[in-house]
């Protein structure tokens, strides 16, 4: 633990994390009294502070937001970093299966992010409608993304401070290989019917959101997020490898593959994300925030588009496929 | 109201009033600098020193007597050799010679027949002219004990002393570039017989072995196998001296960060009262924006942006001086909190290498640290009311 904190990279990574936490419990203090006292009818000095307050909320909300998505790239960077202090780990995979925890805190950041990203939507939309008609429900969203951000530092602490540096660890070709026959795929998928199930629900998503069918975009949305995560480390992450073997969600985030990874898993999160935002806001609010739902389509195609070119260039060049 | 036309008043306000932003840059700029030189040095250095572990073998091997490496005997050299999977086998020669109390060399003793598991060795011995190397006694140094030589009125020899107390004579044969001092610094390159001599080694032992593994997935079985062979060796792999190295300079640039934490939490305090104790001007212009129909939203959007373009300007003014002094003026004064061990005058130059990594470091703690301290005070300036901030 001390030789990491020592790292630059993680310690500058700890002391970002630092001071969102303070803005965070900022955030948290401001929102749930305004949940509380809110009364846009009363003329009351309080209600008055209330509404300065409100807006210290929202900005803090976005900075927030974007300093977490700047975070959560550059805590993937500083593990993949450290990968060398770790026996047996050679990229951010070994790193983050060293405990627990690894895998949980990464999930929860994605979690916070949109539901940052949720909250950002719905204060736009209750902005313009002049009388803050879903104060309080987008309020409470809030609270609940600050709360998986408190979450998020507590796992931060766990899980560093239970990094143990002399205890070896799997290397991703372990962790995600084909265990001596065992299938590691959900519902007992194999590569081709995982492959017809991808296609199937990417055009599934695309259709919904173009015929603007928002339940089934909400339920299509985290299976093809799921999906896609065992396309990509199983099938197409191959062809970025150019190794049938390698099997690796991490490794494509590192400089021998052109950093492709963070684009692959950026375009995937914002895609199903912005799809699963504008479907809310359509849903419940009957206000149709049209160029979310382009840049969802064009997010989720360059998704795909990037995946297939590394087969087709892949083909181009040896004639055949892994 | 994020347009051309909003982002045109912001540069005009902005360059309105250079003066207030001129000191905040500079403080700015100064502990952008700090930081980016601290780990620009140590990362050259680090990227340097793992260059050069490429040229390095695979497996030293070292007798251990009392838990000191001591001299390995070169009875040992057939035995390694008869274990499979082993490319080649080196044996080595070298150890300090102290010129006077403080200051030392290091000497390699090379059999320039034989193949030289070390790159940057096996460069030095193909340039070099064997046939008139091995002539008379010479010797191939670095560009520190040069000058230290020089200094002491050895223009093109030197009078080594050896344990036996007999004097030594040994000619410069030539003098290393100081492209890559770091390494070559204060090396002296001799024979390896003329070597054992001078360092009091016996005939027939030597400092260690060096062997190259073709095959890197063997590794773990052939350390194995000779550290079964010889109940006293020690065998140093090549990935553990990586490990040695970045976290030798993690170390330093670790505690130099956890000053610079201390730096610049006090400068997030200074910016935050700088900012809440806004000037009665600006809070008069505020409330003229107000009073001609600006929204709250539209005067935070205009002060952050004002701050962005702050942190970007010292941001990029800072890693470019920064840049500047490490690499073009070969960092002064900075350099020797990372180079240690101040045995002869270094002619170390560094490798303009900045890890994209680094960068990132610094934007990511300078600008969340500063625009997490300008938000609040920007809302409340923003926030004040209009009647109240043009009295």
């Amino acid at each position: 633990m001390d030789k990491l904190l020592l790292n630059s990279y993680l310690s500058i990574y700890i002391f970002s994390e630092v001071i969102t936490l303070i803005l965070s419990l900022m955030v948290l203090f401001i929102t749930v009294k305004i949940v509380l006292k809110w009364d846009f009818n009363s003329n009351s000095k309080e209600q008055y502070a209330l509404e300065k307050s409100l807006y210290l909320g929202s900005i803090l909300a976005l900075f927030l937001f974007v300093a977490k998505l700047i975070l959560l790239v550059y805590l993937v960077y500083a593990l993949d970093a450290i990968s060398i202090y770790i026996p047996g780990a050679m990229c951010a995979a070994g790193v983050v299966s060293a405990n627990g925890y690894g895998m949980v805190l990464l999930g929860v950041k994605f979690l916070t992010i949109f539901m940052l990203l949720l909250y950002l939507f719905l204060e736009k939309y209750d902005v313009e409608s002049k009388y803050y008609p879903i104060l309080r429900a987008r309020e409470v969203v809030l609270i609940v993304a600050i709360v998986l951000s408190l979450i998020e530092v507590y796992l931060d602490y766990s899980y560093f401070y239970n990094i143990d540096i002399n205890a070896p660890v799997s290397c991703c070709s372990t962790l995600y290989g084909t265990l001596e026959g065992q299938n590691p795929l959900p519902f007992n998928l194999n590569i081709n019917t995982l492959l017809i199930v991808f296609a199937l629900l990417f055009i599934a998503l695309i259709s919904a959101l173009l015929l603007e069918l928002e339940i089934l975009t909400l339920i299509v949305a985290p299976l093809f997020i799921y999906i896609s995560y065992y396309s990509v480390v199983y099938f197409f992450g191959t062809y970025i490898y150019q190794l049938p073997t390698h099997k690796c969600p991490f490794c494509m985030m590192q400089k021998e593959y052109n950093y492709i990874g963070y684009l692959v898993w950026g375009t995937l999160f914002f895609g199903v994300s912005l799809g699963a935002v504008w479907a809310i806001v359509k849903r419940w609010l009957k206000k149709d925030y049209r160029e979310v739902k382009r840049y969802a389509i064009i997010l989720l195609t360059l998704f795909v588009a990037i995946n297939c070119s590394y087969i087709l260039i892949y083909y181009i060049k040896n004639g055949v496929l892994l | 109201m994020l347009n051309n036309l909003f982002l045109h008043f912001v540069s005009l306000f902005f360059l309105k009033d250079k003066r207030r932003y001129l000191s905040l840059m500079i403080i700015s700029t100064v502990v952008v600098f700090l930081l980016s030189v601290a780990l620009f040095i140590s990362s050259s250095i680090k990227h340097t020193l793992i260059e050069n572990l490429q040229n390095q073998p695979d497996f030293i091997v070292q007798k251990v007597v009392a838990g000191e490496s001591s001299y390995t005997p070169l009875s040992w050299q057939d035995k390694i050799l008869d274990i499979p999977g082993i490319g080649s086998i080196n044996a080595r020669v070298y150890g300090r010679y102290n010129l006077d109390s403080k200051k030392s060399i290091l000497i390699i003793g090379i059999d320039p027949f034989d193949e030289q598991t070390n790159k940057s060795l096996k460069e030095i011995i193909d340039s070099i002219d064997l046939k008139a190397f091995l002539k008379e006694k010479y010797m191939i140094i670095g560009a520190g004990v040069d000058s230290y030589l020089k200094s002491h009125f050895f223009n093109d020899y030197y009078n080594f002393l050896t344990p036996k107390g007999e004097l030594k004579r040994v000619k410069v044969f030539k003098v290393l570039s100081p492209k890559s001092a770091i390494f070559s610094n204060d090396v002296a390159i001799l024979p390896i017989n003329l070597a054992k001599e001078i360092l009091g080694i016996k005939k027939d032992s030597v400092s260690d072995f060096a062997i190259d593994i073709p095959n890197s997935s063997e590794e773990d079985t052939i350390k194995q196998k000779i550290e079964s062979l010889f109940f006293n060796a020690r065998v140093v792999s090549k990935r553990s001296v990586r490990e040695a190295y970045e976290s030798l300079y993690d170390y330093k640039s670790g505690i130099f960060l956890a000053l610079f934490i201390v730096v610049l939490t006090t400068f997030t305090l200074i910016l935050y009262l700088r900012y809440t104790i806004a000037t009665s001007i600006e809070r008069r212009e505020i409330g003229i924006f107000r009073a001609v129909g600006w929204s709250i939203k539209d005067v935070i959007k205009l002060k952050f942006l004002e701050n962005l373009a702050l942190v970007v300007v010292s941001f990029t003014l800072g890693v470019s001086l920064a840049y500047l002094y490490t690499f073009i003026f070969n960092a002064p004064i900075a350099l020797n909190i990372f180079l240690d061990k101040q045995n002869l005058k270094s002619f170390a130059t560094l490798d303009a290498y900045i890890e994209p990594g680094v960068l990132a470091s610094i934007f990511i703690i300078f600008a969340i640290s500063f625009l997490a301290t300008a938000l609040i005070p920007i809302w409340k300036i923003a926030t004040t009311d209009p009647k109240e901030a043009m009295r």
